[in-house]
């Protein structure tokens, strides 16, 4: 190993973090190179010196706080009442996925005119239309005039034919 | 005394024993404020991250899953609502000022509390130079002892990429100690 490679790693190997080859390799070049031993011993005092004072300033609740703090949170969990069982869907991309896509049978099949909105329109709408113009060219030029009505919801349509005096007839 | 284990605890809570939620948790208490502590430079931030960290843990106990370890499962819940409450309140860039002003305010009530205000001083300079996440896992690993594969769990990163900050962060202290002269004439304890 050479001397950059294992300054690298000595910042590891004073926390005793390397995988144990690898602090094997290191530890053989430290013993013949004075210089990476010097760097390492700084190392090995930073890690000491860092961990004791984190152990010496460690701070904790005051005598009462703690049984408050897990009062609190038992108390306020049974407020909300949230379930204890576990989530029954580990993958919830694909449970919303699944939600997703029976939705958008859903609707397509059962609300006809959702079709309307994205371009496709209603059977209903345009044999209304057709039987309409087809009335009216069967008839007498410009004295008959035609009426329909067409049910959103149903598709049922009503045609109503008048004759030029305004009078309801008779067609089928 | 006999100390049942935390599988055990876990079960009683989950059957609604809610008495055993104290002790499954008694042995982090401490090390749950201190890192929220460190986290955020605040001790009434530090005690608020902890409780709704403490909620959380209850909350989704179910989904614990049996036979991996609590304690990471724990500390992870720790550390992520340490970073939401930072991330929460755009903290991370002014965290630095919080914990000096924090210092302020405690330092006045330091002798009360019988801790070395000293030390706490070296600490939150050490910390200051320290991103985030080298601070993370600085202190997950040299503050609470945890194994590099333990601060993987917690942090949800691999272990080669905790190594990698933990190796960044000790480069750091180390220019910040020499700057200081920290190192004195300290002797490498055998």
């Amino acid at each position: 190993m050479k001397c950059k490679k294992v300054q690298r790693l000595l910042p590891l190997m004073a926390g005793d973090e390397l995988p144990r080859p690898k602090a094997f390799k290191l530890r053989t070049h430290l013993h013949r190179c004075p210089v990476c031993r010097r760097e390492y011993e700084k190392y090995v005092l930073l890690v000491q010196q860092t961990r004791k004072w984190l152990a010496e300033d460690r701070v904790d609740w005051e005598k009462r706080e703690w049984p408050q703090a897990l009062k609190e949170v038992i108390r306020e969990k049974e407020s909300r009442r949230p379930s204890m069982v576990p989530w029954p869907f580990p993958k919830g991309w694909a449970f919303a996925l699944m939600v997703g896509v029976v939705l958008l049978i859903t609707a397509l099949v059962v609300r006809p005119p959702f079709l309307e909105k994205i371009g496709i329109k209603p059977m209903s709408t345009d044999s209304a239309k057709v039987e309409a113009l087809k009335a009216v060219k069967e008839g007498e030029q410009q004295e008959v005039v035609s009426m329909t009505m067409v049910s959103k919801e149903t598709g049922l349509k009503i045609v109503w034919f008048f004759n030029k005096n305004f009078d309801l007839e008779e067609r089928h | 005394m006999w100390m049942k284990d935390e599988d055990t605890l876990i079960e009683e809570v989950l059957q609604g024993n809610h008495s055993s939620f104290e002790p499954l948790l008694q042995p982090y208490r401490q090390g749950f404020l201190t890192m929220a502590y460190r986290m955020t430079g605040n001790m009434e931030e530090a005690k608020e991250v902890c409780q709704e960290a403490l909620f959380k843990m209850f909350r989704y106990l179910g989904s614990f899953k049996k036979g991996r370890s609590f304690k990471t499962w724990a500390y992870r819940i720790v550390m992520n609502t340490s970073f939401d409450f930072l991330r929460e309140k755009k903290k991370i860039e002014k965290v630095l000022e919080v914990q000096k002003r924090s210092f302020v305010f405690e330092n006045s009530d330091a002798e009360k509390r019988v801790w070395n205000r000293e030390i706490r001083e070296k600490i939150q300079n050490v910390l200051h130079i320290l991103t985030p996440k080298e601070k993370a896992v600085f202190l997950l690993r040299d503050g609470e002892g945890l194994s590099v594969w333990e601060a993987s769990k917690v942090l949800g990163c691999s272990q080669m990429s905790i190594r990698t900050h933990l190796s960044r962060a000790r480069q750091k202290m180390r220019g910040h100690f020499e700057k200081k002269n920290l190192f004195g004439s300290n002797e490498v304890e055998t």
